[in-house]
C-alpha cells in the first residue's frame, strides 16, 4: 500500500475537489491531470528519486490516482446525495424534460427516457439513493478519472524527467 | 501502426460522444445514451450552456475550449497515422502551445475582452493537438520499456 501512497493522497484530493460545486465548475479538464502530475511529484519527492522515472511507473501512478479519485469522488457524491436528498440531476430535471420534449425523436423514446429519469429523481427525492444513478456515477468516474490521471502523469513525467536531466 | 489506429479510434469515439446530439435525429436509439453521456462529460467540463457550440439548435456536450482540445487531439492522432515523430519531444512545445489558451482564459477572466467561442476553440485546438503528441510519445515509451523488459 505504501508504494501507492502518493496516488492515494492525490486521488483523495481530486475526489474531494470533484464534488465541491464552485471548484467543480472551474475544473474543465484540469483536476484529474493535475492530480496525476501531483502524485508523480509526490512519488519523486518521497522516494528522493534523482534518476529519470520510468514511463511504466508514471502510468501506474496516474492510473491509481484516477482509481482512488473515482472511489473517493463517487463515495462523496453518493453520500452528499443521500444526506441532502438532492443533486445536480434534481436541480436540472425540469430543464431536461423541456429539452427532451423539444428534441426531434420518436414519442416512445421520449416517454421511456422521461420515465427512467423520473424514477431516478423520485428515488433521490424520497430516499436519497438511486441504484441506477449511483451505478452511473461509479462507472463514469472509474472510466474517466484513470484515463485523465494517466494523461496527467504522462505529461508530468516529461516535466519531471527534463528537470532531473537538467540537474544531473 | 496498430496502437496508433487504436488510439485514433478511441479519440474518435470520445469526440463522437461530444457531438451525439447532432446524430440523435438520424439515429434515435442514441437518445438513451444521452443522460449517461451528459454525466460522463460533466466530469471533464463545466458544460455552461452559453459556452457550448451550437449548430442548427444542436449543442455539443462540452464547452468550445474542451471541444477544441479534443478535436486537436483527434487531428494529431489522425496525423500520426501517416507521420512519424523523428525526435523526442521537448517540454517547451507543450508550454508554448498552452500559452494562447492560458492567455485567453486570463484575459477574458479579467474582463479585458468577452468570451469568444472561436478563440476558445482555436486555443483549445492548439493545446489539444500538441498535448496528444506527448500522450502518444508516453504510450510509445511505455511499449518500448515493456519490449526491453520482455527481451531481458
Amino acid at each position: 500500500m505504501k508504494k501507492h501512497l502518493p496516488a492515494l493522497v492525490a486521488g483523495f484530493g481530486a475526489g474531494v475537489l470533484q464534488v465541491v460545486p464552485v471548484v467543480k465548475s472551474f475544473s474543465c479538464l484540469i483536476i484529474m491531470p493535475l492530480a496525476g502530475i501531483f502524485a508523480l511529484v509526490l512519488y519523486q519527492k518521497s522516494n528522493k528519486i534523482i534518476s529519470p522515472i520510468s514511463t511504466q511507473k508514471a502510468v501506474v501512478t496516474g492510473l491509481m490516482t484516477g482509481v482512488f479519485a473515482a472511489l473517493f469522488g463517487s463515495f462523496f457524491e453518493i453520500l452528499i446525495t443521500f444526506i441532502t436528498k438532492s443533486n445536480d440531476l434534481v436541480y436540472v430535471v425540469n430543464d431536461l424534460y423541456e429539452f427532451i420534449d423539444k428534441f426531434p425523436v420518436e414519442e416512445t423514446v421520449k416517454t421511456q427516457v422521461i420515465q427512467l429519469t423520473e424514477n431516478v429523481v423520485n428515488s433521490i427525492k424520497t430516499t436519497g439513493f438511486s441504484l441506477l444513478y449511483s451505478f452511473s456515477v461509479v462507472v463514469n468516474n472509474l472510466i474517466i478519472n484513470p484515463i485523465f490521471g494517466t494523461i496527467g502523469a504522462l505529461i508530468g513525467l516529461k516535466f519531471i524527467n527534463s528537470k532531473i536531466q537538467q540537474n544531473s | 501502426m496498430k496502437i496508433k489506429l487504436v488510439l485514433f479510434f478511441l479519440v474518435l469515439l470520445w469526440v463522437g460522444g461530444i457531438f451525439i446530439r447532432f446524430f440523435i435525429p438520424e439515429i434515435n436509439g442514441l437518445f438513451y445514451l444521452l443522460p449517461f453521456l451528459e454525466k460522463t462529460y460533466s466530469t471533464v467540463c463545466h458544460q455552461q450552456p452559453a459556452k457550448l457550440i451550437s449548430i442548427n439548435g444542436h449543442k455539443t456536450l462540452v464547452c468550445a475550449r474542451c471541444t477544441g482540445i479534443y478535436l486537436g487531439a483527434l487531428l494529431s492522432s489522425a496525423g500520426l497515422l501517416f507521420l512519424k515523430l523523428q525526435n523526442k519531444l521537448n517540454i517547451k512545445l507543450l508550454i508554448f502551445a498552452s500559452v494562447p489558451l492560458a492567455g485567453d482564459v486570463l484575459l477574458y477572466s479579467l474582463g479585458i475582452y468577452s468570451y469568444s467561442k472561436t478563440v476558445a476553440l482555436v486555443t483549445g485546438l492548439l493545446l489539444g493537438s500538441a498535448g496528444f503528441l506527448y500522450i502518444h510519445e508516453g504510450i510509445m515509451d511505455l511499449l518500448e520499456e515493456k519490449n526491453k523488459k520482455d527481451k531481458n
